[in-house]
């Protein structure tokens, strides 16, 4: 037998204090790491909105750069950093980002009355402004007094009306050529079952459509031609002048000009436009509106199908089913469901759902519409109903433990005071349980709203033509106003394919952070508000037992 | 109402209850089973990969009796044809009556020789004359009113080619065509049994009337070339080669080139090993880079062409072996779909896929088959008995090149020189080999795997002992929800993370990094040394519990130095850059997106896992040990290490593996942290692709049902098991544990 090892060393000191430390270093790189990341995330992504000065850059060579400043890194070859600035005007220097060697750098300066035009297309355009072309042939210089609030307001109008341009040729004229199509469909449908009326009734009505196609076209022509009535020209850093049409134009800054104030309305202001706006340039500028709202509306889906079957499965398991070592091997079953990778699911969720069971649906009540396929395909009800089956095993769990944590002494009241089984559950246990699977759902909902590689697979896509909620009711739809079939963005998959897909990476890469701030923000949230009722819930039970 | 009434229960409740009683029941039985009938269905799904081909037979139709030079049939399986000796072709539709079309031949002219080319569809000639004609078939289909379609034949002579010696009688022909040229070789016999093996070149040329010119580009006499008599000869698709087989089991190789015929290689015998070394048939097989062999008595051997890593050139080489025939298979047949072709030897019927090395199906039949074809589409078997009936057979095998060798073993590919694992679902031609092997993925998750658990395994065990055995519990409140925030970072922010933004940062820092994970735990200890040999007035200022607090900012210190002392390093010991010096001193390659980088990330989803269970396995461990244990004089480490770690250490085998299962399902922080290249290379500067990567990457375009679809399925069920088999053990020794410490 060996001899215990004194406690003591011969000093004095105890033993493996230094080893202690070792485990001191495990718990502090650990918080150390999820701060790091935190901070990451919400730097870079709050960064993005804050409107940035612009420099002008003078270097050695005696060539000058006007742009933002966007961060430094070390040279590859390990000589100094370099800076990389954002220049704009990618439509007359091929891209808008260029690396400089720090050394290279004579002189910087933020020249005032410089002025930052963000484009529909092309990104923004930087320079100093010369004047205004307006439309009736008269020119504003750009040191007249009038010449900026002149402008502000002739923006204001163009976005206005590119809003009016925007629901008239995707709201209206994407109903009508959506109700033309439908009418196809039913003009199918009529010749298939034969019914003369049926096909006179489409083909007039398809008419009556393609008249009014006509009518809206004109009227979007008209609006499109006030668009470019008025022009701006502004000259490059190199003394280039540029003509920018005005009904390209989204904003129009002046970054070096703005007081702290301003900068933060203008701050509060692009944050809004992200969150409010539709995605432009392929995702890399404007909003991620309906990437929030697809994000929502399939979190929604999955809570009301996940909810029911996950409480009442657990109701089975814990007050109904007999208690014995087949029950103990289903929940343990259970509990490892939820650390089944998601991808799985995914790949059930396009083999069931959408091929099996939309296939059969499109069969059965979308005949017309073959072999265009309108359940067989992915969409956000398939993508609701993975993500369900994803986190079921997470609610069930959830759901039993509150059911069990509830004391024995009230079931056993209610029983004794003559209730049925039935009764006690509804009145008794699960009034006791609700904040516990609250907790369940919000953990699920979190885990789905998060998660992104099953809905690769069951209908996620990078740009959505519409909402799955609207204000369209289709001839052969057969649920007015909400179109479960069809694709939708979210905010995870919008984080992989602004980041892997994207053709201008550099440009992309703004928004990704701000979206990523904006999920991880949610699923911070969501986490923390479950954590905070679990406490309190255990509070509860630790001193309100019978 | 009587007493007894007044302590009943009413009506309603009972059926209501009654009612929900069956309700739940039901239902969360429904449900339960629901849940689990993902594996069913996913088993489902992937069943009919390890089924073989079914053959049934679907009718026979007579046509004329006697031997047939070719027998052949459309794309779509609707309309054999045949071709007769004296130059009749006789199309045999099953419905309708059969016709026949008649080549141009001179009286007593015979056709002697054919080659027969399914994927174009045209057949090319030889004559007792010596002559060498093209026949186009002409299949079409048509649509037709009541929506089936009608397939029709406009067989058409086109051109005629000259070369050899006038007169003398064609035995064989080949005929291939590439870009630039035609290349047609006859071999001839004289009645003295003299033979000419000729090879000439071919353009066609068009002139401003339409007319048809054929211009010779070369001729060679290859009779010299070769020794013996000269058996069989076949000339590849692409014109680069032409194949010939001596009466006793020689096989010689000319390549053909713009100037004429040079050989490629000599001598080699497919069957030397045997008594009878003598070939019975020799054919390529689809997409013309492997030959197929059968022996005289029955043996069934492949031959491709790879390049040779000794020679440095390409040549062919014996890849497969299948089991015998009955007797010499002198029937052929070859899917121009597929790797799949048909033997036939007497009444036995044999299909065989070439790239796994299987027989799909064998049977023995009623007849004596003496010509068969596979349909184009792989889906029709039309087999010709000698009294002139064709039996044509459905054919059903959806999935011949699946099957557990092509998934788990080491498959010998066309073009390779060794058989290997490998993964390359999709190619660009037509005649591409599906490499289906899933170890590579199988090892690509484990890698990546392996190096998250590197990386998680100390800092989430060290850290969930300091929380539950040293730290203040105070912390506790704030440390263990931090850690489930960790837990919730969806990993595609993770992977995002670690693609562009550590990733980059990683790449010109390597050094840096490596110091810093030995220089961290090292610095730890060093402190805690330094520290414990302060005077006792200066430790009490820090109480107990309270040291991460303090090594927080001294950590922070260290990884900071660590960092700076990466590029001086760098320059020492690397020569300045360790991207180069890498590769230069192992051989193996760095890539921007390695596992480091994967590892590093996956950590973040892993850690935190690992963490919460350890944490509460060690907080479970009856507090009354501890105290005996520090009563008795051991001090907190010893405590720690010696008492509450052993006794927990079913628990913390159990986070590990969860932790294990977790990485290994991980799909979007791989897709998005690595190259995805299927390599199987354990270098922790390369990338992988995993198994859920995979999925992720090519279930989206993969063809519903199709063989690629039900591989990434069986993929999901092997993640799907391995974790759930993981998982469940773990959980079981869990519960084990927790039954451990009611008896303490």
């Amino acid at each position: 037998m060996t001899l215990p090892m004194p406690a003591l060393r011969s000093d004095g000191r105890p033993r493996g204090e230094p080893l202690v430390w070792l485990t001191a270093m495990g718990l502090s790189v650990g918080l150390a790491m999820i701060v790091a990341l935190l901070a990451v995330i919400v730097v870079q992504g709050v960064s993005v909105f804050w409107p940035k000065r612009v420099h002008a850059i003078k270097l050695h060579d005696g060539t000058t750069l006007l742009g933002e400043i966007l961060k430094t890194r070390e040279r590859r070859d390990g000589q100094g950093e370099e800076l990389q600035v954002f220049v704009g005007n990618r439509d007359s220097w091929g891209n808008a980002f260029r690396w400089i060697d720090r050394r290279a750098i004579a002189d910087l300066e933020q020249p005032s009355g410089v002025i930052e035009v963000e484009r529909v297309e092309y990104g923004d355009a930087i320079g100093y402004p010369v004047r205004l072309l307006l439309a009736d042939g008269s020119a504003l210089d750009a040191d007249d007094p009038a010449f900026r609030p002149r402008i502000a307001e002739l923006v204001r109008e163009v976005v206005e009306r590119r809003a009016e341009i925007f629901h008239l040729e995707r709201r209206v004229i994407g109903r009508n050529s959506r109700a033309i199509n439908e009418q196809e469909v039913l003009l199918r449908r009529a010749k298939r079952t034969g019914d003369a009326a049926l096909a006179e009734r489409a083909r007039a009505e398809q008419q009556r459509l393609k008249e009014e196609y006509e009518r809206l076209a004109e009227e979007a022509t008209r609006l499109r031609a006030l668009q470019n009535a008025n022009r701006l020209v502004i000259r490059l850093i190199d003394g280039r002048e540029r003509r920018i049409s005005l009904g390209t134009v989204v904003a129009v800054t002046w970054p070096n000009d703005m007081s702290f104030s301003e900068r933060l309305g203008y701050f509060f202001g692009n944050l809004w436009t992200f969150l409010s706006d539709n995605p432009r340039e392929a995702n890399t500028e404007g909003g991620i509106f309906p990437a929030i709202f697809g994000t929502f509306v399939m979190t929604l889906l999955m809570s009301i199908a996940v909810t029911p079957f996950g409480v009442l499965a657990a109701i089975y398991l814990r007050e109904y089913a007999k208690q014995g070592p087949f029950v103990r091997a289903v929940r343990i079953s259970i509990n490892n469901l939820a650390g089944v990778p998601s991808i799985v699911f995914g790949v059930f969720g396009l083999g069931f759902f959408v091929y099996i069971v939309g296939g059969t649906i499109d069969e059965l009540f979308f005949t017309d519409r073959l072999p265009e396929p309108t359940y067989g395909t992915g969409g956000i009800l398939w993508a609701s109903l993975t993500l369900a089956l994803m986190t079921v095993p997470v609610v069930i769990v959830a759901t039993e433990e509150s059911i069990a944590a509830v004391p024995r002494g009230m079931r056993e009241g209610s029983l004794a005071l003559g209730a049925s089984k039935w009764q006690t559950i509804q009145r008794i246990v699960m009034p006791a349980a609700v904040p516990g699977i609250l907790t369940g759902l919000i953990l699920a909902m979190a885990r789905g709203a998060g998660e992104v590689a099953p809905l690769m697979l069951v209908g996620v896509v990078k740009l959505a033509p519409s909402l799955p909620i609207d204000g369209n009711w289709n001839a052969t739809d057969i649920i007015p106003f909400l179109h479960l079939e069809q694709k939708f963005m979210h905010l995870g998959f919008h984080i992989y394919d602004l980041g892997f897909q994207s053709p201008d990476s550099d440009a992309a890469v703004p928004m990704v952070f701000a979206t990523t701030l904006l999920l991880i923000t949610l699923v911070v949230v969501l986490n923390l508000a479950a954590i905070l009722m679990r406490e309190r819930l255990r509070r509860k039970y630790q001193t309100g037992a019978f | 109402m009587s007493t007894a009434d007044r302590f009943q229960t009413a009506r309603s409740t009972l059926l209501v209850d009654r009612f929900m009683t069956s309700f739940i029941k039901i239902g969360g039985i429904a449900i339960i089973l629901a849940v689990f009938a993902i594996f069913f269905f996913i088993l489902i799904e992937i069943i009919p990969l390890f089924q073989g081909a079914r053959v049934s037979p679907v009718g026979q139709r007579q046509g004329p009796a006697g031997d047939a030079v070719v027998f052949g049939v459309d794309e779509w399986g609707r309309l054999p044809f045949l071709l007769q000796e004296d130059g009749t072709l006789h199309f045999l539709p099953r419905d309708q009556e059969p016709f026949s079309h008649r080549l141009a031949l001179a009286a007593s002219e015979r056709i002697t020789a054919a080659a027969y080319d399914q994927l174009h569809q045209h057949i090319t000639v030889g004559t007792s004359q010596g002559r060498v004609l093209r026949v186009v078939l002409g299949y079409q289909s048509r649509l037709l009113e009541d929506g089936t379609t009608e397939v029709l034949a406009a067989p058409q002579s086109a051109e005629a080619y000259a070369l050899g010696e006038a007169g003398l009688p064609i035995t064989a022909i080949g005929f291939g065509e590439s870009h630039a040229a035609k290349l047609v070789t006859i071999l001839q016999e004289a009645a003295d049994g003299r033979q000419r093996l000729s090879a000439a070149a071919f353009t066609i040329a068009r002139n401003m009337l339409g007319q048809v010119r054929i211009e010779q580009l070369w001729e060679r006499d290859l009779t010299s070339l070769l020794t013996g008599r000269i058996d069989q000869l076949l000339v590849d698709g692409k014109a680069e080669h032409i194949v010939v087989a001596t009466a006793d089991g020689e096989v010689s190789v000319f390549a053909a080139n713009d100037e004429g015929v040079e050989i490629f290689q000599r001598g080699f015998r497919p069957f030397a090993d045997l008594p009878d070394p003598r070939i019975a048939s020799m054919h390529y097989l689809n997409g013309d880079v492997s030959l197929v062999f059968s022996s005289v008595g029955g043996a069934n051997r492949i031959w491709s062409l790879f390049i040779d890593p000794q020679l440095q050139r390409r040549q062919y080489g014996q890849t497969k072996v299948f089991p015998d025939t009955a007797g010499a298979a002198t029937v052929y047949a070859r899917s121009i779909r597929n790797k799949a072709f048909l033997l036939a030897s007497g009444n036995q019927v044999s299909l065989r896929y070439a790239t796994t090395e299987t027989v799909r199906w064998q049977s023995e039949l009623p007849f004596t088959v003496a010509d068969a074809v596979i349909a184009g589409k792989y889906d029709r078997l039309l087999l010709r008995a000698p009294d002139g009936v064709i039996h044509e057979y459905a054919l059903r095998d959806p999935h011949p090149e699946a099957g557990l060798r092509a998934f788990f073993g080491k498959v010998w590919y066309e073009g390779r020189a060794q058989p290997e694992y490998e993964w390359q679902s999709s190619g660009a031609t037509d005649d591409f080999e599906p490499k289906l092997s899933l170890v590579p993925l199988v090892f690509g998750s484990l890698k990546g795997t392996f190096y998250a658990l590197l990386f998680a395994l100390p800092i989430a065990l060290l850290g969930a002992v300091y929380v539950s055995e040293f730290m203040h519990h105070r912390f506790k409140i704030i440390v263990k929800p931090t850690i489930e925030i960790m837990a919730s970072l969806p990993s595609v922010v993770l992977g995002f993370l670690a693609a562009l933004w550590l990733a980059p940062l990683v790449e010109n820092r390597v050094p840096s990094v490596l110091i810093c994970l030995i220089g961290l735990p090292l610095g730890a200890l060093a402190f805690g040394a330094l520290w414990t040999r302060l005077p006792r007035a200066w430790r009490s200022w820090l109480r107990p519990g309270y040291e991460f607090l303090l090594f927080a900012p001294v950590m922070l210190l260290i990884a900071a130095v660590c960092w700076q002392l990466g590029p001086p390093l760098e320059r020492l010991l690397f020569g300045g850059d360790f991207r180069q010096w890498w590769p230069q001193a192992t051989g193996a390659s760095f890539e921007q997106r390695n596992s480091l980088v994967v590892g590093f990330m996956m950590g973040f989803a892993v850690i935190p896992i690992i963490f919460t269970i350890v944490e509460d396995a060690l907080s479970n461990v009856p507090p009354a040990l501890r105290s005996g244990s520090l009563a008795l004089g051991a001090s907190r480490w010893q405590t720690a290490m010696r008492i509450v770690v052993p006794t927990a250490s079913a628990g913390i085998l159990s986070a590990i593996m969860i932790g294990f299962g977790r990485a290994v399902g991980e799909t979007m922080i791989v897709v998005m942290a690595t190259g995805n290249t299927p390599v199987m290379d354990i270098n922790i500067f390369n990338g992988m692709r995993t198994l859920s990567a995979n999925i992720a990457v090519e279930l989206p375009e993969a063809p519903h049902g199709g063989t690629l679809y039900r591989t990434l399925f069986l993929g999901a069920m092997l993640l799907f098991l391995l974790t759930f088999v993981v998982n469940t053990a773990a959980e079981v020794l869990r519960q084990h544990l927790r039954e451990k410490y009611k008896t303490v």
